[in-house]
C-alpha cells in the first residue's frame, strides 16, 4: 500500500504529467521519470456530491480540485468544514476509496 | 359511539391517547399544494382501491409494499392493530401517497410503510418525514424504530437522516433487524428534511376533505414504464 | 465530400421503459425508416450509438444485433461508443460513409436502456468515464464534475441558482409539448427554489447544483436515416442537408484543463462545424444543447457562439432561449426534460432538429427554422461533436 501519489515527469523538458500518460503533452517525449505529488496548493474550486457512486455509504463526499504551489493540479476529497474558493490547502494521503476489502490510497486536503 | 358487543371490545387492543395529527400543507416543485392529513377508519376503503392494482406490480417493490398496506389499513379500519395511524398528502383532493405505522409504547414509534403514487415529486420523502414528525414531534416519542423493503428506501432513509442501527431489535415488519431514527438526530435533520404550513389555509383543507382516487393507469405507467413510440 | 441529407427521423418515447434494448432500438429505427419512405432502395450501412449495454445490459456488437432484427443483411454494420457524444459521433461516422461514396444510404441509431440497474450502478457506469487513477478512486462521478464546474464558473461570471432554475423552468415547460419526454411536469421558481419546500423539493446532488439541475436517468432510442444526394432527389418531402460537422478533444482529467471555466472542445467542435457550412453562430435559428446539468446549457451556449463569455445568464433572463424568443433553445425540453439515453441522446437531439427543419414540430415548432445547431458533451468536455444542419429548398 502506497502512500504517496506520484505524477510522471518528462525527462526531456520537466512538465509534470499527472495523470501519468505515454507522450510528454508538453514536448511529446516517451520517458519519464515518477514524482510524490503534493503539498500546499489553494481551493481552485470544491463540491459536496450527494449522487455518489458504488464503494460509497456516507450521505455526501467532499470533492475539491486544488492548484499546488508548484503548478500542478489535482483533484482529491477535501476534509475541512468551512471550504473557501482560494483558500490554502495542504494535502495528506488516505483512504478514499475501499472497494470491498481493499483500501485505495489517494490525496487528501485539510486547511494549511 | 356505536354499540359494540362484550365480545368486540375483548378483541380489540387498549387504545393509547393518541393525538389528531394537525394539517399541513407543502408547496411541491410543480408549485400544486399538497395536504398532509390523517385518515379516518371510514376512509380505508379509498385507499385499498387504490393499492389494488399495485398488488401484482413487483417494479420498485410495490406489490410486497401494497399487500402489506392492504392489510395494516384493513386491520387499522377494523380495530386489529394496537394504536395505528394513517396519513395521507392529497393534491387537489387526490391521494398523492400514503403513510402508516404504529405507537408500540409511549416512548417508541414502529414505523410501518411509505407508498408514492404520484411519483417526481418528492412526496414520499415529504410524508416519511411527516410520520416522523408524527411520532417525535407530536406524540412526544424518543424513537422510531424503521427497516426498508427497496433500496430507494434504504438511500433516502438509512443514510440520509442518518438512522442508527438497533439490529438487536426485530422489527415487526418480517422480523428484520431494526435501524432507529432517535429524538436529537429528527430535530438536526428537521432544516432540511422536514417541510410544511401551518395552519393549512381554510379552503385547501376543504379541497382536501373527500380522498379522490387517483387514476389507475396513470399510477401504473408511472411505476412500471412506457411501451410507446411514433415516428 | 459528397452532401449529405437526412430522410427520415423517429425515437421512442424516453423515460422507463418495458422494451429490451433491440425492442428500443428497432422500435426507434422502424419509425424513422418509415419516415423517409425508402421503397425498395436498399439500406447499406447500419451505425448504432451505445454507452453501457456491454457492462448494464451484458450486450456487445449492438450493429449486427440491429441488422439482424431489422432483417436488413448483408448491410455494413458497427456499434460507436464515445460516452455520452456516442450518438453525435456515430452520426458522423454514417456521415462520412455517405461523404466518401461508401454508402448511399446509413440507418444511425442510438440506444440505452440503463434503467436496469439501480441508481448507485447506473452512477458508477457513468462514471467510468471520468480518469481512472486521478479522479475515479476519489469517488468523482459525472454530477461532482458538473457541481465543481459551475461553483467555479457561477463565481466567476456572477451566475446565481435562479438563473439555473430559470433554465429547468423553460426545459420542463417545452418538454410538456414533447409525448416524447421522459419528464412531463412543469415546475415553477416558487417549488424548486424560492419557498421554504424547496430545500426538500430540491435537494443537493452536487453543490451547488440540485436534483432540478441534473437530467433524468432514461431509457429510449432515437434514430436518424442518412441518405446521399442521389438518393434524396428520388424521395419527396423537406432536405435537410447536414452542412457541417465539428469533433473536437481536450485533457482527460477535468483538473488539468488550460482553464477550467472553458469548454475549449466545444468551442473547436463548433467553429468546425460552423466552418464547413459557411455559416455563423448568428445565422443559427435554433439550437439542441446539451444540459445533463443546467449550467451547462449556459456554458456550451458562450462557448458555442452564441452569446459573450458571460453573457448567456442574461439573455436567459430577457427570455431569448424560450421557444418564442430570439433563439429558442432546446425546444425538446432538452437532457434535462426530454431525458437522457446517453446513446440515444446526440441522436435525439438531431431528430428534433430535423423534425423542427422539416415543420414536424407540432407544439414545440420553431417559426421558419432554417439552420440549427446540436452540441453532444462526450465525457466532462473532453470529446464534443457539433452539427449544423441546413433547409434547403428545391
Amino acid at each position: 500500500m502506497s502512500d504517496k501519489v506520484y505524477g510522471a515527469k518528462c525527462t526531456s523538458c520537466g512538465t509534470v504529467n499527472y495523470p501519468a500518460r505515454a507522450v510528454c503533452r508538453n514536448c511529446r517525449s516517451e520517458t519519464f521519470e515518477p514524482i510524490e505529488v503534493g503539498g500546499e496548493g489553494k481551493l481552485l474550486t470544491y463540491t459536496d456530491v450527494y449522487a455518489l457512486a458504488i464503494d460509497y455509504e456516507t450521505r455526501y463526499l467532499r470533492l475539491a480540485i486544488v492548484e499546488l504551489d508548484n503548478g500542478i493540479r489535482v483533484t482529491g476529497q477535501l476534509l475541512d468544514d468551512d471550504p473557501k474558493l482560494g483558500k490554502r490547502v495542504r494535502s495528506t494521503i488516505g483512504v478514499v476509496r475501499k472497494p470491498g476489502e481493499v483500501s485505495i490510497m489517494g490525496l487528501q486536503f485539510v486547511p494549511a | 359511539m356505536a354499540y359494540i358487543s362484550e365480545l368486540e371490545a375483548s378483541l380489540r387492543p387498549p387504545a393509547m391517547d393518541m393525538p389528531p395529527y394537525p394539517p399541513k400543507v407543502i408547496t411541491l416543485a410543480s408549485g400544486e399544494e399538497m395536504v398532509v392529513r390523517q385518515v379516518e377508519r371510514d376512509e380505508v376503503p379509498i385507499l385499498l382501491e387504490v393499492l389494488y392494482p399495485l398488488l401484482w406490480v413487483e417494479r420498485d417493490f410495490y406489490d410486497i409494499v401494497a399487500a402489506r398496506l392492504f392489510g395494516e389499513l384493513l386491520a387499522y379500519k377494523r380495530y386489529r392493530v394496537k394504536d395505528e395511524y394513517v396519513l395521507a398528502g392529497l393534491i387537489d383532493g387526490v391521494l398523492a401517497g400514503m403513510v402508516n405505522g404504529r405507537l408500540m409504547d409511549a416512548k417508541t414509534g414502529m414505523s410501518y410503510h411509505t407508498l408514492t403514487v404520484r411519483r417526481g415529486l418528492r412526496v414520499g420523502s415529504h410524508l416519511f418525514a411527516a410520520k416522523m414528525e408524527y411520532h417525535i414531534e407530536h406524540c412526544k416519542q424518543e424513537e422510531v424504530l424503521i427497516v426498508a423493503e427497496s433500496p430507494i428506501g434504504f438511500r433516502r432513509w438509512m443514510i440520509e437522516y442518518p438512522l442508527e442501527k438497533r439490529f438487536e431489535v426485530q422489527h415487526e415488519l418480517g422480523g428484520v433487524p431494526s435501524w432507529v431514527l432517535l429524538k436529537e438526530t429528527y430535530y438536526n435533520a428537521k432544516p432540511r428534511l422536514v417541510a410544511g404550513r401551518r395552519p393549512a389555509p381554510e379552503d385547501l383543507l376543504r379541497g382536501a376533505e373527500t380522498i379522490m382516487l387517483p387514476d389507475e393507469e396513470t399510477v401504473v405507467r408511472q411505476v412500471v414504464g412506457e411501451k410507446e413510440g411514433r415516428e | 465530400m459528397k452532401p449529405v441529407y437526412i430522410a427520415g427521423a423517429g425515437m421512442t418515447k424516453f423515460g422507463r421503459s418495458e422494451w429490451s434494448l433491440m425492442e428500443l432500438a428497432s422500435n426507434a429505427s422502424l419509425a424513422a425508416l418509415r419516415h423517409a419512405g425508402l421503397g425498395k432502395i436498399p439500406v447499406d450501412s447500419v451505425v448504432v450509438a451505445n454507452m453501457g449495454a456491454a457492462r448494464v445490459n451484458r450486450q456487445t456488437a449492438l450493429g449486427s444485433a440491429l441488422v439482424d432484427q431489422l432483417a436488413l443483411y448483408p448491410a455494413m454494420a458497427e456499434a460507436v461508443e464515445n460516452g455520452p457524444a456516442s450518438g453525435a459521433s456515430a452520426f458522423k461516422v454514417g456521415c462520412q460513409a455517405i461523404a466518401s461514396g461508401m454508402a448511399d444510404v446509413v440507418l444511425v441509431t442510438g440506444v440505452e436502456r440503463m434503467r436496469v440497474v439501480n441508481g448507485l450502478e447506473g452512477t458508477d457506469f457513468v462514471a467510468s468515464l471520468s480518469q481512472p487513477e486521478v479522479e475515479y478512486i476519489y469517488g468523482v462521478t459525472l454530477p461532482s464534475l458538473a457541481g465543481m464546474f459551475a461553483r467555479l464558473f457561477m463565481d466567476r461570471f456572477g451566475v446565481e441558482r435562479r438563473h439555473l432554475a430559470m433554465i429547468a423552468i423553460k426545459n420542463h415547460e417545452n418538454a410538456t409539448k414533447n409525448p416524447y419526454a421522459h419528464i412531463q411536469l412543469a415546475v415553477t421558481m416558487e417549488g424548486i427554489l424560492t419557498a421554504p419546500e424547496a430545500v426538500v423539493n430540491n435537494p443537493p446532488i452536487a453543490t451547488p447544483l440540485h436534483m432540478f439541475d441534473c437530467c433524468p436517468v432514461s431509457d429510449g432510442a432515437a434514430s436518424i436515416v442518412l441518405v446521399s444526394e442521389e438518393v434524396v432527389g428520388k424521395l419527396g418531402g423537406p432536405k435537410v442537408r447536414v452542412a457541417g460537422i465539428g469533433q473536437a478533444t481536450d485533457t482527460h482529467a477535468v483538473h488539468e484543463r488550460e482553464d477550467p471555466t472553458d469548454l475549449k472542445a466545444v468551442r473547436i467542435a463548433s467553429e468546425k462545424a460552423f466552418s464547413m457550412a459557411g455559416l455563423t453562430p448568428q445565422d443559427v435559428d435554433v439550437a439542441e444543447l446539451h444540459d445533463a446539468f443546467t449550467i451547462l446549457e449556459i456554458a456550451e451556449s458562450e462557448a458555442a457562439g452564441f452569446f459573450g463569455r458571460g453573457e448567456a445568464h442574461k439573455a436567459i433572463e430577457r427570455g431569448e432561449t424560450k421557444l418564442d424568443g430570439k433563439l429558442p433553445i432546446n425546444p425538446s425540453g432538452g437532457l434535462k426534460a426530454k431525458g437522457h439515453p446517453v446513446g440515444a441522446t446526440g441522436v435525439a437531439q438531431l431528430v428534433e432538429l430535423a423534425w423542427q427543419l422539416r415543420g414536424d414540430a407540432d407544439e414545440r415548432q420553431v417559426k421558419n427554422a432554417k439552420i440549427a445547431y446540436a452540441c453532444n458533451f462526450g465525457g466532462f468536455g473532453n470529446n464534443v461533436v457539433a452539427t449544423v444542419l441546413r433547409r434547403e429548398e428545391k
